[in-house]
């Protein structure tokens, strides 16, 4: 659990400064697409970790991403929701067996369908809530959604690219 | 009493989410989104330097087209020296100018951070309060326009770009004067602006020249804003739709200069008193 923990608080700092520095400067179809990878963090948090810690972590998460980003508050707001929604959606979402033998959520532990309908939810659901945090507007409506959907889908395919790039090689030693 | 602290035990973590989700939304409401950019920390100084570390980086990367830039701003400036001009008129000689005073004063900085493609843009520049910089100062790039200084720390400074709805500046259009406004629409193409308020009996053609008034006192009168692309007026409107192109890359943007009017406080100063004068005869 500990070097869990603290693998954990490491990758989430690393991924913190991989948004700020190089994903976000990325300039997808004029920045129709705007993937925030940073939330991947959050999502990968082991299972075991308490309720309390995962919205804690994300709350820190949300404000350090604010700093980068400009007004304060968007992310924080957005992150908070997903530290919520995190547990939910992998209760809900448990196998029969429960979670006690796998400690990560990864695709190479889950399969590829669990982790992207798991992913899938709480990416959208985050990026709904930071992109009305941003503008509080609801027109051009379908334009926005479109943003949000599309953005949503770039963070998840950055996220199972990453996976099977960085994991591949931990499992096979 | 005890009850409620059984309940608060058991709700633990949802009383725990809507204390931080309350908190999350208390400071995004009241971080007033676009001129308290004080507050929000860009222009704090380690995030200033994180940016302004990954940007060495990139202007290293980009050194040459930099350098092409540059060699073309110093070709222009070269040809406007006095001696690359003689006088037709050999009857008169030239005179040294005690007339007029120097009103503008540029300073050049670097952007360390910029973005483009959100709702509402901010720019970074590496030189603050100790560099000469402060609010309200314009900034620009090879003669065009590229914002105006919000907020400033003792190295680093945010800057309102065109590209931030709260951006407010006349713009004339070259040629007839007339003034308008521009706006950006809050997440639109970085390349474009529209100008508004410029009555339809003006004549207003693809390709005319939008400059800047001087007014406002952060740019000097005729910087370059950009070129009208596209007429869009509705028979209903009084006043032209125009979308113009806008002069300055912002995707590009490296170095900039950052204007200081050494006369703005005398001026503005004089139409406060005025203000107030008037002010005292209406009701305040």
């Amino acid at each position: 659990m500990g070097s869990k923990t603290i693998t954990s608080f490491l990758r989430i700092f690393f991924l913190l400064f991989l948004q700020a520095l190089v994903v976000s400067r990325l300039q997808l179809l004029d920045g129709f697409v705007l993937p925030w990878v940073y939330i991947f963090g959050i999502l990968m948090l082991p299972f075991d970790t308490p309720k309390w810690l995962v919205l804690i972590l994300a709350f820190v998460t949300g404000y350090f991403m604010d700093l980068f980003t400009g007004p304060m508050g968007m992310h924080m707001t957005a992150c908070v929701a997903l530290g919520w929604l995190q547990p939910m959606v992998q209760r809900l979402m448990s196998p029969r067996e429960g979670y006690d033998a796998i400690q990560e959520p990864t695709i190479q532990k889950m399969g590829l369908s669990w982790y992207l309908t798991y992913a899938g939810i709480l990416t959208f659901c985050h990026h709904f809530i930071l992109f009305y945090a941003e503008t509080l507007r609801i027109t051009p409506f379908w334009y926005q959604i479109g943003h949000i959907i599309f953005s949503a889908i770039g963070t998840l395919m950055l996220l199972v690219v990453g996976q099977y790039l960085i994991f591949n090689k931990k499992v096979k030693n | 009493m005890k009850n409620i602290i059984e309940l608060l035990k058991r709700h633990f973590v949802f009383v725990l989410f809507l204390i931080l989700f309350v908190f999350s939304l208390v400071v995004l409401f009241s971080s007033n989104r676009y001129h308290n950019a004080s507050f929000f920390s860009q222009s704090s100084d380690w995030v200033g330097k994180i940016y302004d570390w990954r940007d060495q980086l990139q202007r290293y990367l980009r050194l040459k087209e930099i350098n092409d830039q540059l060699a073309l701003e110093n070709a222009n400036l070269r040809s406007q020296l006095p001696e690359n001009y003689f006088f037709i008129d050999t009857t008169k000689h030239d005179v040294q100018d005690s007339i007029r005073k120097q009103r503008y004063f540029f300073r050049s900085a670097k952007v360390s951070n910029a973005s483009v493609n959100r709702e509402s843009n901010y720019l970074t520049l590496d030189r603050g309060r100790l560099g000469g910089i402060l609010p309200n100062m314009g900034v620009i790039t090879n003669g065009s326009v590229v914002g105006v200084v919000s907020s400033v720390s003792d190295h680093f400074s945010v800057v309102l770009p065109i590209l931030n709805p709260k951006f407010q500046e006349s713009v004339k259009m070259k040629g007839s004067g007339d003034f308008g406004l521009i706006a950006w629409p809050p997440g639109s193409d970085p390349a474009y602006a529209d100008v508004k308020d410029i009555p339809k009996h003006v004549q207003v053609s693809i390709g005319d020249t939008v400059l800047t008034t001087g007014y406002g006192s952060h740019f000097p009168a005729d910087l370059f804003i950009g070129y009208v692309s596209e007429l869009n007026d509705q028979p209903e409107e009084n006043f032209h739709r125009i979308k113009i192109q806008l002069a300055t890359d912002f995707r590009k943007l490296s170095h900039v200069q950052v204007v200081s009017d050494i006369l703005k406080q005398e001026q503005d100063s004089l139409l406060i008193q005025q203000q107030q004068r008037d002010g005292v005869e209406d009701n305040n």
